[in-house]
């Protein structure tokens, strides 16, 4: 059963996000607050920590691919950053102790690499004007807080899916 | 320290940016069309997304609903002194409606280009990583919508359709940072006075009208609408009220601010608005020609 919970729940990020982005930007006093929900990746560094990188990386291949072709119509933005994203999370948690609260970090920490990424991106192919401090204040910013409360509210649920599916794998299941 | 890179992975790495730059290369050279692949991905992970969007957007109804709820006092007590006055002015529209299709009749001409069908959609996503304000709705060419076609609000236009597929559409909102989006717009008045909506001001959150004949008296306070000769939006819908009024860059026509009638947050049901009359490829549409040739320098 829990097989096709792992992937199962990667859909159903998938299928969040754009929900939650209909809510943004927020307009507070005059000011415009862009938040992104960047709950997949944050799903996929807890998979990439506990269960298996290659599951993660070839999950963040598919999904990006499907975001790319659903959402950007340029192919190849996010078919390349989840699998990098997935790839140097798993190079840093090597190095460090597998912690829930320092994989919630760590993911904190990945999410603000992916949004410096995108911003790269988006003002090489000149989707966008703002300057970098616009860009930390209107977006990346809000798009932490936002992501941080996701974290804190489901991370040590996906630590304990993703090790119950670890566990079961080291079994021989 | 382990080292970062064995040189297989090297390789996979060079490859991969190879395959990326290929790719963006590709798919950035022709964004107004999607190829079959494109097509069907989009249609069926568009279903997958109403099957998430569609209860979402029952909650939020509800949520709404009860807000709107607090207010009903306050809101009943205006609504009723707004009431009588709203009476005459029904029954004077109703008149004036049937006077202009008879006076069209006796001058033989039944083309108007103020009317449209609209077709009613739902909003299933907004691009996640907003870089662009694209919204994609759950209608597509099966029923009529086709690429160009203005999307409105109750409250005014918010945008146009920029790519269709069988059965969802993507629209770009009026917000866009894209300078080719324009649309071909009209100030209401005693004379009517054409110009283009060119380009968002972030900051100010306002449209841009530009080409402005100079001659004309434009004032804070009038009323833009769609012009409909731009060949495929219809005519007569509201686009937003003139904030500022200035001269353009070289002097020579005027510019408008024009503060947005609808809102672009929290969209839930648009309207695509398919033109009875006749559909030209002209303004409306030619930024989509441009593009081409723009988006790559």
């Amino acid at each position: 059963m829990t097989r096709f919970v792992i992937p199962l729940i990667a859909v159903v990020l998938f299928f969040l996000e754009p929900i939650f982005s209909l809510f943004s930007p927020i307009e507070q006093n005059g000011e415009l607050f862009v938040f992104v929900p960047r709950f997949l990746i944050v799903y996929l560094i807890f998979i990439a920590a506990y269960y298996s990188r290659q599951r993660a990386i070839l999950y963040g291949l598919i999904l990006g691919l499907l975001y790319d072709m659903y959402h950007i119509d340029i192919i190849g933005l996010y078919t390349f950053m989840y699998p990098l994203i997935c790839y140097l999370s798993t190079l840093v948690i090597r190095q460090i102790q597998r912690h829930t609260l320092t994989v919630m970090v760590l993911s904190l920490v990945m999410i603000v690499l992916l949004e410096i990424l995108s911003y790269f991106f988006a003002s090489v192919i000149a989707l966008t004007s703002i300057d970098f401090n616009e860009f930390l204040t209107s977006r990346l910013v809000p798009t932490v807080i936002a992501n941080s409360i996701f974290i804190v509210m489901f991370g040590w649920t996906f630590k304990q899916i993703t090790l119950k599916r670890f566990s079961q794998k080291q079994a021989g299941f | 320290m382990p080292r970062f890179f064995s040189n297989k992975r090297l390789i996979i790495l060079l490859v991969g940016v190879i395959v990326l730059v290929a790719l963006i290369a590709f798919s950035l050279r022709d964004r107004d069309h999607s190829n079959l692949p494109e097509q069907v991905v989009k249609d069926v992970v568009g279903f997958g997304q109403s099957m998430f969007t569609k209860p979402a957007h029952f909650v939020t109804g509800i949520i709404e609903n009860i807000d709107t709820m607090l207010n009903t006092y306050e809101e009943n007590k205006r609504l009723k002194e707004r009431l009588d006055a709203y009476a005459a002015t029904q029954a004077e529209l109703v008149d004036v409606k049937s006077d202009n299709v008879k006076l069209r009749e006796i001058v033989n001409k039944l083309d108007d280009l103020r009317a449209y069908e609209p077709i009613q959609s739902t909003v299933i996503s907004r691009n996640p990583d907003q870089w662009e304000d694209k919204l994609i709705v759950d209608k597509g060419t099966t029923d009529g919508v086709e690429v160009n076609m203005a999307v409105i609000t109750s409250q005014g236009l918010i945008g146009k359709v920029v790519l269709s597929n069988p059965f969802t559409s993507t629209v770009e909102l009026l917000s866009t940072e894209n300078i080719n989006f324009r649309v071909a717009a009209m100030i209401a008045g005693e004379e009517e006075i054409f110009g283009l909506i060119e380009g968002f001001d972030r900051q100010s959150r306002q449209l841009i009208m530009k080409r402005i004949d100079s001659s004309f008296d434009v004032k804070k306070g009038m009323q833009v609408t769609s012009s409909g000769l731009g060949g495929i939006f219809p005519k007569g819908i509201l686009i937003g009220e003139i904030t500022e009024v200035s001269t353009d860059d070289y002097g020579l026509t005027k510019l408008a601010y024009i503060r947005p009638a609808a809102n672009f947050s929290m969209l839930d049901h648009v309207m695509i608005a398919k033109r009875s009359s006749t559909i030209v490829d002209g303004t409306d549409g030619g930024s989509s020609a441009d593009t081409e040739g723009d988006d790559e320098s």
